[in-house]
């Protein structure tokens, strides 16, 4: 066992699992797949919220939002603002969910991605760019909600097993 | 939260109104463009893969197609040679500029806007090919849409169909010109706006891009008019037009460069 001086280790592993939600966010799907697709960003972003508080918080998900907005083309700021308000909130409801049930947490999921949502789809309004024709996108955070309870245990595995503190 | 909030939000504001960040995203991008490439990767790779598997007899017959297809292009192209010179001999009878040259450079789709209702395509040349923001980019049967912004190695392009994007175009039949816009419902539709009753344009007359704005070079195809509508209630006709260009299957677009320029 190594002996490390820093309390903090395993940086990489969050890192990595940022880039490969990223991936998910940008890697193309079929037509009728595309509304359904989830918010991987954010539901990575609450995950390392809710497991590691003191080490991802507003920054880190402003800073992740920023890079997505780059690579989405999309508003600079828009992602990175909609990602520091989820995981502001989740850092208000990290003690809770960290006790609530599967189904629980993916009820908190479904709001807090809801909630982003919304504020991008706000947002797009006011700067004139929403072109969506009615409330499909909202469907994104049901498959969130839904796919959430594979991500955290997959995520738990990682972390347990690559000690990241 | 508050000043990450704020800050977010100065940002949204200088990059919609003004250019001050296109710098910072710029170099941002050379950063996440290798996740873009990735991305891509599956499809590259069943590309390489269906060009290296083809039966020989396939590619033989494929050969034979595509040589007759370039017999009859050249055929073609003679006359228009012709053709042009001649337009360009009574052109410089009425004392008109002539008409620039144009030329294309090959570039290829390696990606879509995450985003299902907003109509953009990533394609794989950027700055470092010489793109610039507004370029006109076409497939091999229409005009496909035009460069929004642009990063090191690649850049994304609007099509014709998004809803904010219009298009200045005139019937190629008499020469009416309209302004065609995209559609929020699909994306396969552009509709006319403003058109009135009056308005000489039945189904099946082909619109090609009228020059106008100075944007797109006059001439490429736009679309073609699947339905009139006059509606006495309406003070304007419906126009629906299908695109030519095939805005979800093209792998292989042409970016257009005017003349010298470079």
């Amino acid at each position: 066992m190594a002996v490390k001086f820093s309390k903090h280790h395993g940086g990489w592993i969050i890192f990595a699992t940022f880039a490969v939600a990223a991936l998910f966010t940008v890697f193309p799907l079929p037509q009728w797949l595309e509304s359904y697709r989830p918010e991987w960003v954010a539901l990575v972003v609450i995950y390392w919220v809710m497991a590691l508080p003191d080490r991802v918080g507003l920054f880190t998900a402003w800073i992740a939002g920023f890079f997505l907005d780059v690579l989405e083309g999309s508003l600079l700021g828009l992602n990175a603002l909609a990602l520091a308000l989820v995981a502001y909130l989740a850092l208000s409801l990290y003690q809770r969910m960290r006790m609530f049930t599967a189904i629980q947490q993916s009820s908190t999921i479904l709001i807090l991605v809801g909630i982003h949502q919304l504020l991008s789809f706000w947002v797009l309004t006011a700067n004139n760019q929403n072109t969506a024709p009615n409330l499909i996108f909202m469907i994104s955070a049901l498959s969130s909600a839904v796919i959430w309870p594979f991500i955290f245990l997959g995520l738990r595995y990682l972390r347990r097993n690559f000690h990241v503190a | 939260m508050l000043g990450l909030a704020l800050l977010s939000m100065i940002m949204m504001l200088a990059d919609s109104r003004f250019n001050y960040l296109d710098q910072v995203r710029f170099y941002a991008s050379y950063l996440v463009t290798p996740l873009h490439w990735l991305a891509d990767t599956p499809r590259s790779i069943s590309d390489s893969v269906n060009n290296n598997l083809q039966s020989r007899s396939y590619l033989i017959g494929e050969n034979q197609r595509l040589k007759e297809q370039l017999l009859t292009q050249q055929y073609r192209l003679q006359k228009l040679e012709h053709l042009e010179a001649e337009n360009d001999r009574l052109n410089e009878l009425l004392n008109a500029s002539s008409i620039v040259d144009e030329r294309g450079v090959l570039a290829q789709v390696t990606g879509e806007s995450p985003d299902p209702f907003i109509k953009r395509v990533l394609i794989n040349a950027g700055s470092t090919d010489g793109v610039y923001i507004g370029q006109p980019v076409l497939d091999a049967f229409g005009l496909l849409g035009q460069v929004v912004e642009v990063e090191p190695y690649s850049s994304w392009v609007l099509l014709i169909t998004d809803p904010q994007h219009l298009t200045p175009v005139q019937v190629n039949r008499n020469g009416n010109r309209a302004i065609a816009s995209g559609t929020q419902d699909s994306l396969h539709r552009l509709t006319l706006n403003n058109i009135s009753d009056t308005f000489d344009i039945v189904t099946g007359d082909v619109l090609v891009t009228s020059g106008f704005g100075g944007r797109f070079p006059a001439g490429y195809p736009v679309g073609v008019v699947t339905s009139v509508l006059h509606d006495p209630g309406e003070p304007f006709a419906t126009v629906s037009v299908e695109p030519t260009a095939q805005l979800d299957r093209s792998r292989n677009v042409l970016l257009v460069f005017r003349g010298d320029a470079e």
